[in-house]
């Protein structure tokens, strides 16, 4: 069998292409990688403003990968275990679709899931103020995060976070979020 | 005391802290992935700095992004120096440059300026 038939990157490319996939990356998310989604999403055609919240959504989720996501592997460079997943930005007419997906150890998917649907019922004014007793509480044992990823995507976006479980296997699930971020500038 | 310097790179910010002059600057995108390894030596040389009291000094934030974890560690130097000025007779001006237009890096600033009891200057460039 040729290597064409076992992989046809044509077809990929016309997959990606109609879902309208700008940006995808699955593997280890080391800091190089990260640096790399930052340059890319400088050419980013609409403001300043929305680059940068594309951007801090995007590294926010690869950080959660880094550092959270169940399935890890050991790099070289970095000198420690980072964790595998995949983020992929897609758009419509008039949104970018920003998802992430990884695994996670299956008791960690409720307490997610409870903090997610808080954080999506809150208006703008509370969000900020959660967020701001959130940075002044002291740093979580064992966690190199803020435990501010989930309310800067729904702040930087506008719009809620969402959560989708798959199965896995028998100790973990495949943990996806997604953000919609609006290609014009609200305010 | 020497001056604590670090070179910005395409994930961590400039640093610059002068001894001497009292100016202290940090400037770029920070997103380490282990901010408190990264910031770790910023609060040393910060703690040995604070040492001696009535000291004038002036806090340069420029940055054009940082991430939620940088976020905690800002909040953490502003507190030392919040403490600085209450307790010690310092004197601390903050002041927090945002790329002209840039409502998310301003809001930002407010909130820091919100958090802390110190002179905060939000200056567009």
């Amino acid at each position: 069998m040729g290597y064409m038939e076992h992989f046809s990157v044509k077809t990929f490319k016309q997959q990606l292409a109609m879902k309208k996939i700008s940006l995808a990356f699955q593997g280890i998310f080391s800091q190089d990688v990260l640096a790399l989604i930052g340059k890319s999403l400088r050419n980013t055609p609409e403001s300043r403003v929305i680059a940068k919240r594309l951007f801090a959504i995007v590294i926010e989720m690869a950080q959660n990968i880094h550092h959270y996501s169940a399935e890890k592997q050991y790099s070289e460079k970095d000198g420690r275990d980072i964790g595998v997943g995949i983020v992929a930005i897609a758009e419509d007419d008039h949104h970018y679709i920003i998802t992430s997906g990884n695994c996670i150890v299956k008791t960690e998917v409720p307490p997610l899931i409870e903090r997610a649907n808080y954080i999506n019922g809150l208006s703008p004014e509370k969000l900020k103020e959660f967020y701001r007793e959130q940075r002044k509480a002291p740093q979580r044992e064992g966690k190199p995060g803020a435990n501010l990823g989930f309310i800067d995507m729904v702040r930087k976006s506008g719009n809620p976070i969402e959560i989708n479980i798959k199965e896995y296997d028998e100790t973990r699930s495949f943990f996806i979020l997604s953000v919609r971020v609006n290609k014009e500038l609200q305010n | 005391m020497e001056n604590f310097h670090i070179d910005g790179s395409t994930y961590i910010p400039r640093i610059d802290f002068n001894a001497e002059t009292g100016v202290l600057e940090i400037e770029g995108e920070s997103y380490h992935e282990y901010t408190t390894e990264f910031f770790g030596p910023i609060f040393s040389w910060l703690e040995d700095y604070l040492e001696e009291s009535g000291k004038e000094i002036t806090m340069n934030f420029k940055m054009s992004y940082f991430n939620t974890s940088s976020s905690r560690r800002f909040l953490e130097i502003l507190t030392l120096l919040e403490e600085y000025q209450n307790n010690k007779e310092g004197k601390v001006v903050v002041n927090w440059y945002y790329e002209e237009n840039d409502v998310d890096m301003l809001e930002s600033g407010e909130e820091y300026a919100d958090d802390v009891e110190l002179t905060f200057n939000l200056l567009p460039y």
